[in-house]
């Protein structure tokens, strides 16, 4: 189904920590992302998942250890820089511009991707490109029919779409999605998952999921983080099937 | 659609008429109207960082200062033929003086977000305002700095008028481009940043940068104003710093509805004309602007420009009648408040003031009749008194009944405009 | 020697005045994320009730009746305006509290006219505490440091040692989960926000005798307060405290000194270049003092952007 990975690992971490005042949360993290994949990230509450988010789309900078992008440093880069080489993130709580039209949301991502960011001389109306480039994301997003509605008025699937497709329009190399379905029915939770499938085609894909059937038909490779490190790494089948896991976590979700 | 189209007939039509006003107004209305266009574009300029970044600046007067004495020595040198610079370019300094100070202060003050903001920029505008008067080269000392308009270009800037279509020409254009500015990428962008900055962040933008230049561009049109207001007044002194001029701009924007566009200058006009008209009537003006702005920030919290906004954007011409009875029963509500509230006010004001203090020596202590609005009023009659209680009972009676007659008038109103 | 003690003795006494002040606002805003802008002008309605009072009364009812009359006002403020407005968010609660000290001002200027009252101690109060070198030092300076000081143990033991302030310490850490514990959020606040106006209507009727009391003592004070708060941290007591001390320290030093940046050119011999250079290079310290508390809080922004012991943003 996703393109076939390539040997060299688009994003890796190498032997990263983090402490908040002395508490180790991040206790040695290797991971590599290869191009293409759909990796998850499972674990426990308080594993560690969202810090490790953060650590990546640069909201924390590591204690220690390196993360590599393309095989270049960004440990300690801005946010924006860190978007800027091609990773881009969307968050757990969702985070929109309430106030906006969801086309003026998208409009944002779209213009950060192509340079025009302090542009003063020209009305936004006038860049065809951009405005073409949002009419895709609201088609591919199923939004097009709310696209002048402010995005604080939109359902909560729908907000959630949007978040997921802020991420994806400044067009990442890779996208981090952190608990895509959260709070979801299961029927939203399906739709959404065959959003992100459709949308996220070609892309590296790192999500932070609770939900293990949506980990298990979105993504290909699962990574297992408990307590700041990772005991396992590999494909579906096989962490599914090994004893640490078994036991550390995904023994009573897989026996329920 | 309609609605559009009205908006778009009334600009034209506004513009002819602030075209001709100098041929009809007497000079000291063209004064007048002169301090409330330049009202209009600080206030305008402020509400570019506030309305749409969402940066609320106490400090505003810093740059409405620095353009007004960058202008300044600009036309001393002019004066004194240092350099050939023509009268009608002048803003040029006060922009450009706006705009490198708002660059530097900026940088600092955005690094903070929210009441941080609004301190650090409170500070900043304080540090000038205590350094002004001490460095006597730049700020004249206390005095502070006066000169000359010089005519060029062949207009005469002797008169009112000249410094009016000056002025005009100048609150035009800059209004024009703060309009613009909305339209661009950056003025989307400043939206967004207001909305939700930290998003933004991991959008690929570089917030901190973006701040710095929006509030720079919000300073340098607060420049080109504080220009103008040198080019009127041809005179300043390190007062134009002050606290009350950065609280103005703030009162005024708030009252006229930061939230759209043409509020601010809208209020910022309005409560100008009033202060102009007022001033010799009452020394309270000051007060009743910060009455009307407490009673908007608690009733109205979108301001003036957020009603005239929901008017026209919910309403059809025709739904308005469901509103014109409701409305007089606030407009009587509104009245009946206001005539208890500035009598009190203004008999408090005659009352306790030294002159009547010394009337009341003249009479050995006693009480004396004091007058007001051309009456005489008795401070121990109960018929004195009644005038403010009755009134302001009455409008406080009827403020219920005001309210309801309007939620009702209201949802017709909305009900017809959207059948 | 005589010029570091006395400078020593009115920095701190001028520093415990500001952290009277100061402590109230920078409680409200830990618990309610509130910056009460007219904090300082409740400052001078407590000068004016205690300059009242006096006239009728006397200084001491003043001084009793000061922090009630005030306090009482807080509540009005917290019940019927701020609590309207909360739903806007934190900014109009700014805008309207910065209304409110507007038209505070204005009636002050109403009732008791644009130029200073003559507020006075009682003239039993009106005697040196002790005589240094030639300086007779005013016994009044120290009773307003006894005054904050003994407001300082109060509230210290209030908020360490009972119950209250156990609850109100935690709810200027997570206001919403001592909600969930059952206390009445809405009624702390109100308590936090009077009791902050009180404290600052007690210390305007106490320094209200010895400064000027007039109607521009609350635009003085008050952003002197801010720049505290901002440079202490926010929300920080503590941080209040070290910052109303450093700033009181600095400012009776640079009043008294009469150092430029051209004597500080001139220990690397550029002296008389500055001096030829004049402007801002000869300016005296002590005629700039009133700026110095803010190129303070400029400094602490750059080098510690969340204060002395602010820990958040």
């Amino acid at each position: 189904m996703s393109p076939p990975a390539t040997a060299a690992p688009v994003l890796e971490l190498r032997d990263v920590h983090k402490s908040f005042g002395g508490t180790p949360i991040i206790r040695g993290v290797n991971l590599a992302v290869k191009r293409g994949q759909r990796h998850a990230l499972i674990g426990p509450n308080g594993a560690g998942k969202s810090t490790l988010f953060n650590l990546i789309s640069g909201h924390y900078v590591p204690s220690a250890g390196q993360i590599l992008l393309n095989g270049q440093p960004i440990a300690g880069l801005t946010p924006y820089a860190i978007n800027r080489r091609g990773l881009s993130r969307s968050f757990q709580i969702t985070s929109l511009f309430p106030r906006m039209s969801v086309a003026e949301n998208l409009r944002i991502s779209v213009m950060g991707r192509h340079g025009l960011r302090f542009s003063l001389f020209r009305p936004v109306r006038a860049l065809a490109q951009v405005a073409a480039e949002v009419d895709e994301y609201l088609e591919k997003l199923r939004l097009t029919r709310r696209r002048d509605d402010p995005a604080g008025a939109l359902a909560y699937s729908e907000q959630r779409a949007l978040e997921i497709g802020m991420a994806l329009a400044t067009n990442p190399e890779v996208l981090l999605l952190d608990e895509p379905t959260a709070g979801m029915s299961r029927e939203e939770s399906a739709y959404t998952v065959a959003l992100i499938r459709a949308v996220t085609e070609g892309k590296t894909l790192l999500v932070v999921e609770h939900d293990m059937s949506v980990v298990f038909t979105l993504c290909d490779q699962i990574s297992v983080l408990v307590y700041g490190e990772i005991i396992a790494s590999g494909e579906p089948e096989a962490v599914r099937v090994n004893p640490k896991v078994q036991e550390a976590y995904l023994g009573e979700e897989v026996a329920t | 659609m309609s609605s559009r189209a009205r908006r778009l007939g009334l600009l034209p039509a506004f513009g002819g008429v602030l075209l001709v006003l100098p041929l009809l107004l007497t000079p000291n209305l063209v004064n007048a109207v002169i301090k409330m266009m330049i009202a209009g574009l600080f206030a305008l300029s402020f509400s570019l960082a506030m309305g749409q970044a969402g940066m609320l600046s106490f400090g505003h007067s810093a740059y409405y200062g620095l353009g007004a004495f960058a202008t300044l020595h600009l036309m001393k040198a002019v004066e004194r033929s240092l350099v050939a610079w023509p009268t009608p370019l002048l803003p040029l300094a006060g922009a450009a003086a706006g705009l490198l100070c708002g660059l530097a202060f900026g940088w600092l003050a955005t690094q903070r977000t929210g009441v941080y903001f609004a301190m650090v920029t409170l500070a900043l505008a304080e540090l000038l305002l205590t350094l002004a008067p001490t460095w006597n080269s730049v700020f004249g000392g206390e005095a502070g700095i006066s000169t000359m308009r010089m005519n060029s270009w062949s207009i005469d800037f002797a008169s009112d008028r000249g410094v009016y279509y000056l002025t005009l020409a100048w609150v035009a254009g800059s209004t024009w481009c703060l309009w613009a500015f909305t339209r661009t990428p950056m003025g989307r962008l400043a939206l967004a940043v207001r909305d939700n900055e930290h998003r933004v962040r991991f959008l690929g933008f570089n917030t901190h940068g973006a701040k710095t230049l929006i509030f720079a561009i919000s300073t340098m049109f607060t420049g080109v104003a504080g220009a103008l207001l040198a080019i009127a007044n041809e005179a300043t002194n390190y007062t134009i710093f002050s606290a009350q001029a950065s609280a103005n701009v703030v009162l005024q924007t708030f009252i006229g509805g930061a939230g759209t566009f043409f509020g601010p200058a809208l209020g910022a006009a309005i409560m100008t004309f009033f202060a102009r008209v007022t001033s010799d009537l009452t020394r309270s003006w000051l007060l009743y602007q910060g009455l009307v702005f407490v009673i908007v920030m608690l009733f109205v919290p979108d301001g003036i420009g957020g009603l005239i906004s929901v008017h026209a954007h919910r309403l059809r011409a025709s739904a308005f009648k469901h509103l014109t009875l409701p409305y007089l029963v606030c407009l009587v509500v509104g009245v009946l408040l206001l005539v208890g509230v500035v009598f009190t006010v203004e008999s408090v004001h005659v009352v306790l003031s030294d002159a009547y203090a010394v009337l009341r020596r003249a009479n050995g202590g006693a009480l004396v009749p004091y007058s007001l609005f051309g009456r005489q009023f008795h401070p121990l009659s109960p018929w004195t008194w009644a005038i403010p209680l009755v009134s302001i009972l009455a409008g406080a009676a009827l403020l219920p009944v005001a309210r309801r007659l309007t939620r009702h008038g209201w949802s017709r109103a909305v009900g017809e405009s959207a059948a | 020697m005589e010029f570091l003690i006395v400078s020593v003795l009115n920095g701190v006494v001028h520093g415990l005045l500001l952290f009277m002040v100061s402590a109230g606002l920078t409680l409200i805003f830990g618990m309610m994320g509130v910056l009460n802008f007219a904090h300082a002008w409740f400052y001078m309605l407590g000068a004016y009730v205690g300059f009242t009072l006096t006239r009728t009364v006397g200084f001491w009812a003043g001084l009793i009746a000061a922090p009630l009359i005030v306090g009482g006002c807080g509540v009005l403020v917290e019940r019927y305006m701020l609590r309207r407005v909360h739903k806007y968010g934190h900014t109009h609660e700014l805008l309207l509290t910065f209304g409110l000290a507007f038209i505070i001002e204005e009636l002050i200027k109403l009732c008791y006219g644009d130029f200073p009252v003559n507020y006075a101690m009682p003239a039993y109060m009106k005697f040196a505490a002790f005589t240094l070198y030639e300086t007779n030092y005013p016994f009044y300076r120290l009773f307003m440091g006894i005054v904050a000081l003994a407001m300082f143990a109060a509230l210290y033991v209030l908020l360490t040692r009972t119950r209250v302030g156990i609850v109100v310490r935690a709810a200027t850490l997570k206001p919403v989960m001592v909600e969930a514990l059952g206390h009445n959020l809405p009624v702390v606040f109100m308590g936090v926000f009077a009791g902050g106006a009180a404290l600052a209507g007690l210390a305007g009727a106490v320094a209200g005798a010895f400064f000027p009391t007039g109607p521009n003592m609350a635009v003085d004070f008050g952003t002197l307060v801010f720049v505290v708060v901002v440079v202490g941290g926010l929300g920080s007591l503590e941080g209040a405290l070290v910052a109303s001390l450093m700033i009181g320290l600095f400012i009776s030093f640079s009043v008294g000194l009469n150092w430029s940046l051209s004597d500080l050119l001139a220990l690397v011999g550029l002296g008389g270049w500055a001096r030829e250079v004049g402007g801002l290079l000869t300016l005296q310290l002590s005629t700039v003092a009133a700026s110095m508390p803010f190129l303070l809080m400029l400094l602490v922004l750059l080098i510690r952007p969340a204060g002395l012991f602010g820990d958040r943003q």
